[in-house]
Parts: structure tokens; sequence; C-alpha cells
């Protein structure tokens, strides 16, 4: 036997370098940064319209309240059939309903510094709240003669618009030219109005659309057919529009606006980039994982890099894109919507989208990253993709169906349609920045390494 | 040494689920190659240098001595394949089985190597295994 000292000594190179192993095993969260991108390719798609979503910040910052909400209520004849004299029975209009919670809303939010309200007649003139909301409550006193929708819109630019600003017009917007020459020449009136020199780069126009019952004096806009008293049996359509700069409008949707029930239009707002990752676990096809640098990091919290080691016909690969979509306008998140208007686009690969879904119980539920997601458009692939490939998810920005089915050429008969109701809207259109998109959300496709 | 891993363990195939490829290649590789390097080298060191030379023992130097370590160093590293598997909570699926078989074959393959390396150094134990 030898002595346990000289046993020690001979163990210690053992020992040492069984200590020296083991602080060598990895673990997720020392992964170092690797690997590459498709960036050019993938600007290269994107740069079709460089002010869109991808010049935007990923994700809403904390906006700072905007300065200042102007509301302006349109008090001309045609309105009073909107606001009654208060029944015999105590009923009102929806109308009365919806713009007395709407004007206490406004003048409740935290979401703006200060609230001005205005009886629009022949020119804005400046009321307080409380006499606003009587004048909606209790009908109008003295109505106002016809007020021409550009010269409106012209005062607003010229005297209200500004940063951090909206102006929201609350109105029939039956708009009637003194002749009828003019009635092709809307769209371009609504245009020269808003954007007299193209000076408002950001001008941005969120219109919401509402119906209401009616009990009074209809005007139509074409004068000639003469007005209908003791109207109507059928509801009569009116509009909020929001007007002002782009980031203005949207904080103002998103704080006051969000009833989904409104149809709406949006011209010019710009959104931040939605939320969104790759999906390795959910309803996940095929032979293909994160390719993305540090994918084994628990930390990360979205993937962009879908890495195919196979795919065929017969073994496609198949994965999901998960979206949060919650702060668009509910105009936007509706399935039937995405279904129709979202779009992959990409380079050198056949991938394809087959389905876009909204979140069930389940997947908000699921301990799963699925569970942050409102939306999942799920692509489908074929082959495997030469090199690294970019692959861009696109929500096209498509007027809704509803402008058209509300829009008349003659409204004699009262109806709930309005008077060139989508020459009006295109005159919006062409006065703001194009948008053709909503959002464009960049991913790359790579082969497997 | 993460290519080395995954070369060595991408032997018997690529791992499954795909969706677990980043984890398999990036974490549970590297992690359980070095442990089994480790683990390999250990009994050898205690078979060799401390049973038959440390300690002198005499009768702890025959082929099945040495076959009984084998055994003991494949069983714990194929509990290291699945221990590591498990600690990275990937999906559960057959391949963390073959992978911690593969890893107690190569584990032996190991001790081999290191049997070699130091059986010279060993004074009852020289000659074994063979």
């Amino acid at each position: 036997m030898r002595y346990p000292t000289s046993l020690s000594s001979r163990l210690l190179p053992a020992l040492g370098l069984a200590l020296l192993l083991l602080p060598g095993c990895y673990s997720r969260s020392d992964m170092k940064e690797e690997g590459g991108k498709a960036g050019t390719m993938t600007d290269a798609i994107l740069s079709d319209n460089p002010n869109t979503s991808s010049a935007t910040p990923e994700m809403a910052a904390t906006d700072q309240p905007l300065q200042r909400v102007n509301v302006l209520l349109e008090v001309s004849g045609s309105m009073e059939g909107f606001m009654p004299k208060t029944a015999a029975d105590g009923g009102n209009t929806q109308f009365q309903q919806r713009v007395a919670q709407f004007l206490s809303d406004v003048n409740r939010t935290a979401a703006a510094k200060q609230k001005s309200f205005f009886l629009l007649k022949e020119k804005p003139y400046a009321e307080s709240y409380g006499n606003l909301s009587t004048t909606v409550r209790a009908g109008i006193r003295q109505p106002a003669k016809s007020t021409e929708l550009p010269a409106v819109l012209d005062t607003l630019m010229t005297r209200y618009y500004q940063p951090g600003t909206v102006n929201v017009l609350i109105s029939d917007f039956i708009y009637s030219p003194k002749n009828a020459g003019a009635i092709p020449y809307i769209k371009t009136d609504i245009t020269d109005a808003l954007q007299r020199n193209g000076a408002q780069a950001d001008l941005a126009v969120s219109v919401y659309g509402f119906t209401s019952d009616f009990r009074g004096t209809y005007y139509p806009a074409l004068v000639a057919t003469g007005k209908k008293t003791n109207c109507c049996d059928t509801d009569i359509p009116y509009y909020y529009w929001v007007i002002g700069p782009s980031d203005a409008v949207r904080q103002f949707d998103a704080a006051l606006l969000t009833d989904e029930t409104a149809r709406q239009a949006h011209f010019g707002v710009v959104y931040p980039r939605p939320v969104y990752s790759v999906l390795d676990k959910f309803e996940n096809k095929g032979s293909w994982y994160y390719g993305d640098a540090g994918a084994s990091k628990r930390a990360a919290d979205s993937y962009r890099v879908v890495a195919v080691s196979e795919a065929s016909a017969q073994q496609p690969v198949e994965f999901v894109v998960g979206l949060d979509l919650q702060n668009l306008p509910a105009q936007y998140r509706e399935l039937a919507y995405l279904q129709q208007n979202l779009q992959v686009q990409t380079v050198d690969t056949d991938a394809k989208l087959t389905g876009v879904t909204a979140a069930t119980a389940q997947t908000k539920g699921s301990s799963g990253p699925q569970s942050r997601f409102t939306h999942f458009a799920k692509i489908r692939l074929t082959k495997v993709p030469p090199a690294s490939r970019p692959l861009v998810l696109k929500l096209q920005n498509q007027r809704s169906a509803w402008v058209a089915q509300w829009t008349t050429k003659n409204d004699a008969v009262p109806a709930a349609k309005t008077f060139a109701l989508s020459s009006l809207l295109d005159g919006l259109q062409a006065s703001v920045g194009a948008r053709p998109t909503v959002f464009e959300l960049p991913l790359t496709l790579q082969p497997a390494r | 040494m993460k290519a080395f891993f995954r070369f060595l363990y991408e032997i018997i195939g690529n791992p499954q689920p795909p969706a677990d490829t980043p984890v398999y290649r990036d974490v549970v590789f590297p992690n359980i190659g070095l442990l089994n390097i480790g683990l390999s080298l250990g009994l050898a060191v205690i078979f060799y240098l401390l049973i038959n030379r440390a300690m002198g023992v005499a009768t702890f130097n025959k082929g099945r001595h040495w076959g009984l370590f084998l055994g003991l160093n494949a069983l714990l590293a194929f509990g290291i394949g699945i221990w590591q598997a498990h600690s990275q909570q990937v999906a559960d699926h057959s391949y963390i089985y073959w992978l911690a078989t593969w890893n107690a074959i190569l584990s032996m393959a190991w001790f081999f190597i290191f049997s070699l390396l130091l059986r010279k150094a060993s004074t009852n134990a020289s000659t074994t295994p063979f």
C-alpha cells in the first residue's frame, strides 16, 4: 500500500482535467451570435414603398397624449332629423345615443390634453362640451344653411391642422354642389380642399360610418328632387371623419374609436409593424427548424428565419407565422379581410399562403408561444430554397366593400346610402400618401446547413 | 467544437423532431459530448490509476473487471443522454432514446481509447484488456 499523500498527488492531474471539462458544457444562454441574413433581397422586396411599415418602429412606442382634439358637429338643416326634439315618449335616435356618448368619451379621455367642441355652420363656432351635448340631445335650435363640404375641409386644413391634433367631423356628408355640373368633380374638389399645396405630407383620414333612425326633413344632395318631410322609415348614414397627421389619427382611433361594429376606411394612416414570429411547434409539418442565430435561446421571442432540410410535393414543409394584430383597426383584424388581402411575396421559392386563422380559446390558453398572437398565417412550400431567400408577408390595403354598398348616384329616395360616397373617399385617397400595404413582415427562407 | 460534436452525433441521422434541431446542435450535442469524454476518462483513471496503481488492489485487474467498468460507463452515458435532452425541454420523441443509445456506444469507444492510453501507466492492469 502506498501513502495517501502520494495517492492524492497522483490523482490531482486527473481531477484537474475533469474540472476543466465541466465548464465547457454549453447552455442555451451562452450561444454566440452567428449566421447570415438575406437582407439585401428582403430590402429589394420591401423598398417598393419605403414609407410604409418597414420604416416604422416594431412596437408601438409609448405614445404621448395628443395635443388637442377638435370635434366639429355639423348643424345644417339636413342634420336635424338625426337630432330631433325629444319625442313625447322620450325616445331618441341612435345618432343622439351614440354621438352623445362619443362626445362624453372625448371630453373625459386622457388620450388628449385639450378638447374643443364646435358647431359647424357656415364656419366652425366654438362651444362648450355641455352646450354641444345639449344640442345633440335636445335638437338643433337654429339649423344653419347647407354647409359646403370643400369649404369646411379647407377651413379645417388652414386653421385647425396641427401636429398632434385631430379634427373629428361629424356629419351626414351629403355633399351637394351648387350646380349639377360640379358632381363629376367631387373627388377633385375634396382633394383640392385637403391638399391645397401638397404641404401636409402626413395627412391621414379615418372614416367611420354608422346608420341611425331619422325623424325630420330629409334634404337630398340633388336639390332638384325636392326635400322629403316627415322622413324616414329607413336608417340614414352619418359619418365621423377623423382628420389629422397620421400618427395622431392612429392614436385617436386606437383610443376612442374601437367599436367593431362601425364601418371603417382609413386613408394615409401608418401603423407600426405588428409583432410576429414563426412558430416551430404549432401546426408545423415537414423538416424545418428556426434558422435564426441563437435560435436555441429560450429568451428569444420572435423568429424570422426558416431553415428547410427537406421538402417535396409528397412531404411539403408547412409553417405558421403568428401575428399580433391587436393594435390595428378592426377592419384589418377581420378574418375575412385578412383571408382576402394577406399575401406572400417571395423570390425563387414556391412558398404559398395556404390559410389565415384567428386565435381560438385553445391557442390563447396554451402554454406555447402561440398564446401571444391574434392571428396565424400558414405557409407551405414544396421545394428547398436554393440559398437564403426573402419572403414577405404583406397585408394589402383595400377599400372594404361597404363603401360601394353605401354609395348611391341618386339619393332622391331616402335610403341607407350616401350620395357619391365613393367619390368623396376617392378624393381622400388622392389627397393622402399612397399606402398600398398595411404592413410588411419580412422573413427568410434558407436551406438547412 | 460544436461542428465536431454535430458530426459525431448526426452519424445516426438528423435530430427529430426537426423543430428541435437548433437546441440539439447548439446545446445538447456539445453537452453530452463533453460529459461523455469526461466520464470515460474518469472511469479509465479510476480503473487503471486509482484501483490498479494507487490503491494497489491486486484482484481487480481481469478482463471481466474491465468489462464491468465498460458496462457501467455505457449505462451512465445512456443516462447522461436522456438527462441532458430532457433538461433542455425538447419535445418527447423516440429520437431521445436513439441518441442516448448512440451516446452509450460512443462512450464505450472513448473508454477503449482511454484504456489504451492509460494502461501502460498502471502497475497491476497494464495488460488489461489485452
